[in-house]
């Protein structure tokens, strides 16, 4: 009976999900045909008449202002009955032509139309000249800004601010000056509003040349937008036109929403397929992956529906996998060794910051820098990771709280140490005061996003980190060839079951160090990974929490607390920053100006651990 | 022989001596008066003992450190959002937010008892993480149910432009629940004394008389009492207690607190608290209902823990309100662990004696820091340092002792 109801429920959802397809696909293409174009054009014709309107009503009002203000200061009355004569004419203009708008409506507007159009076409040349143009400009002047803003972050450091971060750089733009080519397509386009105000003056004799230069800006403001495809004009169009000028507005409504139909019919479809097969998808991915990856879908949705970019998102989604995957795959070794998930991993975080400061200090840059960061972090991790390893040893079975309050302690003895390690850079010191910065900017003088920039390319606007990409992936393989090694094989045993490894002859002990120590180094490596590409090095209690970050992305990509592949980390790495970087802009079109995404990791990431431990407690009795 | 004791009695409490050492060395370095840190101290204890005293009834189930009592705290912090948004204030407000707290941290506690039982020799790191889990439900309830879905109106309570509750939320107005218990019958450590030391000698007597008590252990307290209300008298040691003044009631109900743990241990439950915590295979042989034992115990301690919330709140007179909760599991458990409770066994004294060592170090700590080091910061590192530390040193030497035990039974066993 049961799955019955399913059946039916799986038919409905297709069905409604392939009606929503077919109206998006017949509705589509209507976008670039005549029927859109009329569309587009009354809309534009609208809002341009409704402008002019709007203009013709401003200038009696201007004019009535005046009178009224020139009689009240003939019979020599105060401000305040100034004021009030003033408000009180203006009112009474804006009652007169309320109605004026209407009135367009029985006119002949054929001859605007067909200026307009002319209008709007060397408009648009002249605009996309003028973006191309700045474009050029700003890029030409890039490395200018770029110092100054250097300049300016170093003047701040060294009155001991915190170094605000500054994502994107801008280009001082005063000045940019027109280039020949827009001097002329301004001409026209000048010319053509001339012929367009010609056609005004005929259907509204009251407008006067002065009205029509003050419109000028104000009619291109409107007029012009970069993206010209249906959707953006006719969002930009019926805010001022309203959309009673068109015949059929559920017409243009359903073009105009075409694409939020197909959206919609899609994930319709793969919630029935979900629903449908069930059984299998809950086999394959487990139920919290399962769900993960159908909140990640519906993210997708909504980022869709909202007009957001998903090309744009889904682009810093494979950025933050990037910077991330280190971390995580830090977690695959120690799952595999049988310390299940090393939530002491900030032990690795921080011998990987103490690594990056050194480098700093010693004022090693570039590629060097990044190297010997990764050294000398790595360096330092092996020895922790050698002495935690021999505490793990003897803890066998309890790992996890251990490992949490160790990785906490640390964490926070740590934090006295940066207040009382004696580094000297001032980019690394408060210049007033004792100890190092909370955060620590990177820049060009050391390894500030040395893997993100590295044979770096753009594709449509999004740039593609090459180097941090490959890197991650070398490290992948790299970690995933050794778990196939001899000794990678025993250490999976240990992981897999202790005894029967230690029946068969191998050292479980040996096995569960080398282990932990790759995980250590691993999240040494990672947290530099992560700074370069974020920008900064946090310091004191930010590494706190990383673990238990990386090892929810782990869960999430399918692994458990005693077995992991190398899949899981990249698979879960992805999601977990999928469902992070499109649940902030999602959630902020839904509540905007909530912290609801910051909710929405605390619950993930410690949702997916508990699941992971539910999982891992096995007995039910005694 | 003798030797030996003391040498064990090092190392079974090495953690408290090395407390009382860091306190002294503390209390030394930080400059501060003793009245001062007395007065400071005083507060602490009537503020955290309750809360610390909440964990021993899962430690003796054999659930470790129950860091879930953040949980009830929430519970407590979402009666006390009511209280003020009814205006509800005083004695009255405060007992309408132990009542309203009872039902829902009970319920949170049977949640969070299912939960654990599927994770059981995890229930340490379960719990801790599960705070955090319930910390993002806290978060969507007072931010985007609480104030939006769910009108507040009490001034104060939401700010105009942002959602949810206001950061802080301030029960010290005319209609607060402030100091609504600790206010009763306050009065100075010396008057305190002298009624506890009168009260106590004569309950024992009374039991005396009625031979309910060992003779020789009566006698014991009853000098014990007396010296302390002949110490007190002492002008100079009174002059230590010359800033602090005795919450008496909160005392009362810290100590009554701790006569409800004895007496729950007494009875047929606390028995199957203590069989489940020795071995929960032998203790379901024996046909206990482990996994139902084990939900009571949560839930009696997360109900504990909630009262304990509201009892720390009406005397810091407001709150965090997305943040109150947060370090509760992490300084209560650190507390009980310094008063040499292991994971396995704790008791009254040694959550009280850990409240006091824990917070005078945490009271002294920055400022000792800052003459030590010159930064003030330092201290205060010291002391999360110290609480984590002293969780995990507590989590080492217990699972390091287990092994060890399991490793000297094995010859034993091959032997035969």
């Amino acid at each position: 009976m049961k799955t019955g109801w399913r059946n039916v429920l799986v038919a409905a959802l297709s069905i409604l999900g392939v009606v929503c397809i077919v109206i998006g696909a017949i509705n589509m293409p209507k976008r670039t045909s005549e029927e859109g174009l009329n569309i587009i054009q009354k809309l534009r014709v609208r809002s341009l008449l409704s402008a002019v309107g709007d203009g013709v009503v401003d200038s009696y009002i201007a004019i009535a202002k005046k009178n009224a203000t020139a009689e009240v200061k003939k019979k020599g009355g105060s401000m305040s009955d100034i004021r009030k004569a003033v408000q009180e004419a203006e009112e009474k203009v804006r009652l007169e032509y309320q109605d004026a708008e209407t009135n367009y409506l029985d006119k002949d507007v054929t001859d605007v139309k067909n200026r307009l159009e002319d209008f709007d076409i060397a408009l648009g040349k002249y605009a996309d000249e003028k973006v191309k143009a700045e474009r050029e400009y700003r890029e030409a002047h890039m490395a200018e800004a770029e110092a100054l803003a250097e300049k300016k972050r170093e003047e701040a450091s060294a009155q001991g601010l915190e170094a605000p971060p500054e994502e994107t750089i801008t280009v001082d733009m005063s000045g940019f000056e027109a280039t020949e080519q827009m001097i002329a397509l301004r001409a026209e386009a000048d010319e053509a509003y001339k012929k367009l105000g010609l056609a005004l003056m005929e259907i509204e004799p009251q407008l006067s040349k002065d009205a029509l230069i003050t419109l000028q800006q104000r009619v291109e403001s409107i007029l012009y937008h970069e993206e010209r495809d249906f959707a953006t004009l006719y969002d930009g169009y019926s805010t001022f036109s309203g959309t009673d000028v068109l015949d059929d507005v559920n017409k243009a409504k359903l073009i105009r929403y075409a694409d939020d139909f197909i959206t919609v019919g899609v994930a319709l479809l793969i919630a029935a397929l979900a629903i449908f097969f069930y059984e299998t998808i809950v086999k394959a991915m487990g139920v919290p992956r399962l769900i993960i990856s159908l909140f990640f879908v519906l993210l997708c949705v909504g980022a869709l529906l909202f007009d957001l970019s998903l090309p744009a998102l889904l682009g810093n989604t494979v950025v933050r996998m990037g910077m991330n995957s280190i971390m995580v795959l830090a977690m695959f070794p120690g799952i595999q060794c049988g310390i299940s998930l090393n939530l002491g991993l900030p032990i690795g975080l921080v011998a990987g910051l103490l690594g990056g400061l050194m480098a700093i200090e010693f004022e090693i840059p570039g590629v060097q820098g990044f190297v010997f960061a990764l050294a000398t972090g790595s360096a330092i991790a092996a020895v922790a990771g050698y002495f935690y390893a021999k505490l793990l040893n003897r803890l066998k079975g309890s790992e996890m709280s251990v490992t949490t309050y160790v990785g906490f302690s640390i964490v926070s003895l740590m934090s006295i140490a940066w207040l009382m390690l004696p580094f000297n850079s001032l980019k690394l010191r408060w210049p007033l005061g004792t100890g190092l910065r909370n955060t620590i900017g990177l820049d060009k003088s050391n390894f500030w996003r040395i893997l993100d920039n590295f044979l770096a390319f753009n594709i449509g606007g999004f740039r593609v980190p090459t180097g941090l990409l490959l890197f991650m992936a070398v490290c992948c393989f790299l970690v995933w060839l050794f778990s196939r090694s001899k000794t990678g094989i025993a250490m999976r045993a240990v992981g897999n079951n202790r005894r029967f490894a230690q029946s068969t002859g191998v050292n479980v002990d040996k096995m569960r160090t080398i282990g932990t120590v790759l995980s250590t180094v691993l999240g040494a490596i990672g947290i530099l990974v992560y700074s370069q590409s974020y920008g900064f090095m946090q310091l004191y209690t930010a590494p706190r929490q990383m673990g238990f970050v990386a090892a929810s992305a782990i869960l999430i990509g399918g692994a458990s607390t005693t077995r992991a592949k190398i899949s899981h980390v990249i698979i879960g790495t992805f999601l977990f920053q999928g469902v992070l970087t499109l649940g902030m802009p999602v959630a902020n079109e839904l509540v905007p100006g909530s912290t609801i995404s910051e909710t929405m990791r605390i619950l993930i990431s410690n949702g997916i651990i508990l699941y992971a431990l539910t999982k891992s407690g096995g007995d039910t009795r005694g | 022989m003798a030797k030996k004791n003391i040498r064990t009695i090092l190392r079974e409490n090495a953690v408290t001596i090395m407390f009382v050492v860091l306190c002294i060395i503390g209390l030394y370095f930080s400059g501060q008066s003793v009245s001062f840190v007395m007065y400071e101290l005083f507060g602490r204890i009537s503020r955290n003992a309750f809360l610390v005293l909440a964990l021993i009834i899962p430690i003796i189930a054999g659930m470790g450190i129950n860091f879930a009592v953040t949980i009830g705290a929430m519970a407590a912090q979402i009666s006390a959002l009511w209280i003020v948004e009814w205006g509800i204030g005083g004695l009255g407000g405060f007992m309408l937010a132990v009542l309203m707290t009872l039902p829902i941290a009970a319920v949170f506690g049977f949640l969070i008892g299912k939960l654990l039982n599927k994770m059981k020799g995890q229930e340490m790191i379960g719990g801790l993480i599960l705070g955090y889990f319930a910390n993002g439900l806290y978060q969507l309830l007072f931010l985007f149910i609480f104030g939006n879905i769910i009108p507040l109106n009490a001034p104060g309570l939401v700010i105009k432009g942002s959602s949810g509750v206001a950061n802080t939320i301030n029960l010290a107005s005319e209609n607060g629940i402030k100091y609504a218990l600790d206010g009763m019958l306050r009065m100075p450590v010396k008057d305190a004394v002298y009624w506890a030391a009168g009260i106590g000698i004569a309950i024992m007597l009374i039991l005396l008389a009625l031979k309910k008590a060992d003779r020789k252990k009566a006698i014991n307290s009853c000098i014990a009492l007396a010296l302390a209300a002949g110490l007190i008298t002492i002008p100079a040691v009174n002059e230590l207690f010359s800033l602090a003044s005795v919450p008496t009631v909160t005392f009362i109900v810290i100590l009554m607190l701790c006569l409800f743990n004895n007496a729950l241990l007494k009875t047929k439950l606390g028995q199957q608290f203590r069989a489940v915590g020795q071995n929960r295979v032998v203790a379901n042989a024996a046909g206990i209902n482990v996994d139902r034992t084990r939900v009571i115990a949560i839930m009696i301690s997360t109900v504990l823990a909630g009262w304990g919330q509201l009892i720390f709140v009406q005397n810091m007179g407001s709150f965090q309100t997305y943040g109150a909760h947060e370090q509760v599991g992490l300084y209560a458990g650190a507390a009980i662990l310094v008063g040499g409770a292991s994971i396995k066994k704790a008791t009254n004294g040694q959550a009280l004696l850990g409240t006091i060592l824990f917070h005078l170090l945490f009271i002294v700590a920055p400022a000792a820091g800052k003459n030590i080091f010159g930064d003030a910061a330092v201290g205060e590192y010291f002391r999360v340092f110290i609480s984590y530390g002293v969780i995990a040193l507590a989590l080492v030497m217990h699972t390091w002792r287990g092994v060890k035990k399991k490793k000297d039974k094995q010859p034993e066993m091959e032997k035969a």
